[in-house]
């Protein structure tokens, strides 16, 4: 059993510790907007925040979020209002939409630590890929 | 000469495999104040407007503009339309093709003048049952916004106080449809798929969930063809959440009440696996043999228009190029999985699924059950490329759920979906030239090696060196060519070969595409004033490639190490023309400064979303022309997830994207989905000439040092 808290809620998770914090998160608690990409940390599309750090899920064991705070799409906002939220409806990004829950939290860190990113900084935080091209 | 064209094999393979099927009951209705007025259209009697869709929401944006379609002829109220995805039947075939399948470009083609013709058909059982209460005349009311409207007397009543009335007409045979300026055709709505894949809501087929439902994961021969896995499950009896280890038919599953759990299992698991007849294939042995068939055939004559052979004959110096592409795998970023759940009444089927019918057909065979006891759902795609046509994934998650007794959803690892992908073949094209004395290509022949593209996603079986999808874009060019000549060669490999996005085309238009520049140079011509003069007769190709040359400022100067490609070509039948630029430093390190986009698809009926698919299609592309390989050793795939297979990332890609549709309110209808990429890898290469002088003839182009920047 592992406590980890998720969206401002503490969950005990009944996993072994070596379980991907990705797997506990979809498995477990039922939060599949987090998704499974490539379990290497190549891909970005299982990005959560982990005390507001962007981190890759599938790569994190679950002992390792124990006693942090971890943030998934599902608790980046209650109803969509998230600026970025708002933003992709509004330039309707999405294709397939598989990566976007991982893009959006990858940019969501990175703009929670850089207000005005520049196209570097952009370039340095977001390495997700994006098969669609999008 | 063998000449079988694409759509006839298709045709032929619905007939073949419509044979193989029992009718298939369609549900009539799912409430009893629900009235069903065709297979499409479904209306309640609070007004609520159920539309169906028979096309899988890979990525594509179909969920929204098919059902808009249907919506717009009816004359619905958009804002109280709720979509929902078919069952596998007749009723929801492509109704060209007679087959249930998304691919090919064809949705919109196929599907809006038929649905067109539902929406009219329904909206003219509303009106006769409005007019039959009224005792008016039909043609002196009108559908619109989820009413019937009387226009002399303003009466109205809504679809839901019809609804029944109308269900019960007989549907109209030749509907009329309403005058395109009636309708929304050319104007861009959001999409329905949208707000929830921003909030992680949207279910893609590995978020599906049943009661009960467990987990697998599988572990595949590594070699292609091999045989079956011995395995001892004694040795994992009792670990954590395990429920039990099933023969595959090429290789072990696990089934586990978690994934991880299935996963950690089958890692501890020692699985041994027999040697094929495949052991011994690898990149280097196939590209031999690709190379001696090139030399010695046998051929196929595919296209011989004017007499190509004769001229080159006589010719004292053809100009002779060989181009070559790589085999790919899909990618798609949501791997293989599926659900299934085999009960004692059936089998129920959920998952990312672009070929429901195939998918039924190979469930019910192995469960040896009529295939109308096998429902097929299918989910939001993680992308799909074409990868998922295919059904094996499917046949997994029956066989398991079978053997555990459980429904089950299986999950391919990255590991798993790379090394057990059916990749585009790899192609070797040889092009030969005879040129006037205008220096324009008087007869131009092709040879081309490629392994199959259509067979895994056709039951008719192809003939010897017959393979329509592997020939296209070099069966047909808009270039004005007296001479032409196709020559194919379809060698049998031992390596899993399928459509990709871009089929034939992809491969075929860099050979075509980069050959005409090649001529082009060789001429001391300008590269797209030598491309008009090939379509001096061919107004709508112009049009296009003038489009891409005024946007891409061609023939504008530019620093030394610059450069401009341009490419014009038709796909899917749109018409497409690019121009890119780029600077290349002297490491090889490109960096794309602008790529401009210009279609001719005819009739666009969403701009917004064919502009979506074709931009990121252009970074598709260059993730194609730049960076996919897959190659083989002993019989199996080497690279295995994205580390060795990448894509192109934000820091790479093009820093300004550009598109223009030339919409047309015709008739005709071309594919969007598919043609993005297709002409990347040619006007990239193009590019990379004009700034460093190096030609470009094999993808990718990181096999020559190129990198982005």
């Amino acid at each position: 059993m592992v406590s980890i808290t998720v969206n401002g809620q503490r969950h005990d998770v009944d996993a072994a510790h070596d379980t991907p914090l990705l797997w506990a998160l979809r498995d477990h608690l039922g939060l599949t907007g987090t998704k499974f990409g490539c379990g290497a940390a190549l891909c970005g599309a299982c990005t959560v925040h982990l005390d507001g750090d962007a981190v890759r899920s599938c790569s994190l064991p679950l002992s390792a979020a124990a006693g942090h705070s971890v943030t998934t799409i599902e608790g980046l906002s209650a109803d969509r209002s998230h600026p970025l939220q708002q933003a992709w409806i509004a330039e309707q990004v999405p294709q397939c939409g598989y990566c976007q829950s991982g893009m959006i939290m990858a940019a969501a860190a990175l703009l929670a630590e850089i207000k005005r990113p520049s196209d570097a900084d952009i370039d340095t935080a977001i390495t997700n890929i994006c098969r669609c091209g999008t | 000469m063998v000449v079988v064209s694409r759509r006839a094999l298709l045709e032929g393979t619905a007939a073949l495999l419509v044979g193989l099927q029992a009718p298939a009951a369609v549900a009539q209705t799912s409430r009893q104040d629900t009235a069903v007025l065709n297979a499409w259209v479904r209306i309640s009697a609070d007004d609520r407007v159920t539309l169906l869709l028979s096309q899988a929401e890979i990525g594509q944006g179909i969920s929204t503009t098919l059902p808009a379609i249907l919506a717009d002829e009816l004359g619905a109220d958009w804002s109280r339309v709720t979509v929902e995805n078919s069952p596998v039947g007749p009723d929801y075939q492509n109704p060209r093709i007679h087959w249930m399948f998304t691919g090919n470009s064809e949705s919109i083609q196929s599907f809006a003048p038929h649905l067109r013709r539902m929406g009219a058909a329904a909206r003219e059982m509303l009106i006769t049952a409005a007019a039959t209460r009224w005792s008016a005349n039909p043609a002196d009311c009108s559908a619109r916004d989820g009413a019937v409207t009387h226009g002399p007397s303003g009466r109205r009543l809504t679809f839901g106080d019809l609804a029944a009335d109308a269900a019960r007409l007989p549907a109209p045979a030749n509907p009329r449809l309403r005058p395109v300026q009636e309708t929304r055709i050319g104007s861009s709505i959001p999409r329905r798929d949208i707000p929830q894949k921003v909030d992680g809501s949207a279910v893609f087929g590995i978020d599906f969930k049943v009661d009960g439902m467990v987990y697998a994961a599988v572990r595949q021969a590594p070699q292609f063809g091999a045989s079956a896995a011995r395995f001892d499950a004694a040795q994992v009896t009792g670990m954590p959440g395990v429920i039990g280890v099933y023969p595959i038919p090429n290789g072990v599953g696990v089934v586990a009440e978690h994934f991880w759990q299935a996963k950690t299992v089958l890692d501890r698991l020692d699985v041994t696996f027999a040697d094929g007849p495949n052991a011994a294939v690898s990149s280097a042995s196939v590209e031999r043999q690709y190379r001696a068939a090139l030399e010695s055939g046998p051929w196929n004559t595919i296209v011989d228009k004017g007499n190509a052979a004769a001229a080159i004959a006589v010719a004292t110096d053809p100009i002779v190029r060989e181009y070559g592409s790589p085999f790919q795998a899909h990618a798609a970023l949501e791997p293989m999985n599926c659900t299934a759940a085999v009960t004692a009444d059936g089998c129920d089927v959920w998952g990312p699924i672009q070929g429901p019918e195939l998918a039924r057909i190979v469930a019910s065979s192995v469960l040896k059950l009529p295939p109308e006891r096998v429902r097929i759902n299918w989910t939001y795609s993680g992308g799909g490329f074409g990868r998922r046509l295919l059904a094996d994934f499917v046949a997994q998650a029956v066989i398991l759920s079978k053997a555990a007794a459980r429904p089950v959803k299986v999950i391919w690892t990255r590991e798993e979906d790379m090394t057990h992908d059916f990749y585009r073949p790899a192609t070797l094209a040889r092009l030969k030239a005879v040129v006037g004395a205008d220096k324009r290509p008087a007869a131009i022949a092709a040879t081309l090696v490629s392994a199959t593209q259509l067979q895994p996603v056709t039951a008719a079986p192809l003939p010897d060196h017959v393979d329509p999808l592997a020939t296209e874009g070099l069966e047909e060019t808009r270039y004005e060519i007296p001479n032409f000549r196709l020559d194919y060669h379809k060698p049998k490999i031992g390596i899993p070969t399928s459509v990709l996005r871009t089929t034939g085309f992809g491969p075929n238009i860099f050979a075509i595409e980069s050959f005409i520049d090649e001529l082009a140079h060789l001429a001391g011509a300008d590269p797209h004033g030598y491309r008009r003069a090939l379509l001096a007769n061919d107004a709508r190709a112009l049009k296009v490639l003038d489009l891409a040359a005024e946007k891409g400022h061609w023939g504008a100067p530019l620093p030394a190490r610059h450069g401009r490609g341009i490419v014009v070509y038709e796909a899917f039948d749109a018409i497409m023309a690019h121009v890119v630029e780029v600077e290349v430093d002297g490491k090889k390190a490109v960096r794309v400064n602008r790529i401009v986009t210009v279609a001719d698809p005819g009739v666009v009926y969403d701009p917004g979303i064919a502009t979506s698919n074709l931009e990121g299609g252009v970074v598709w592309g260059l993730t194609s022309a730049m960076k996919s390989e897959m190659t083989f050793d002993k019989g199996a795939a080497v690279e295995t997830n994205f580390d060795g297979y990448d894509m192109v990332h934000l820091w790479e890609t093009a820093r300004e994207v550009e598109t223009h549709l030339i919409a047309g309110l015709g008739d005709k209808v071309g594919g969007i989905g598919e043609v993005g990429p297709v002409g990347i890898p040619p006007a990239l290469a193009n590019a990379i000439f004009a700034a460093t002088g190096e030609r470009l003839r094999a993808m990718p182009f990181a096999r020559f040092g190129y990198t982005l920047a």
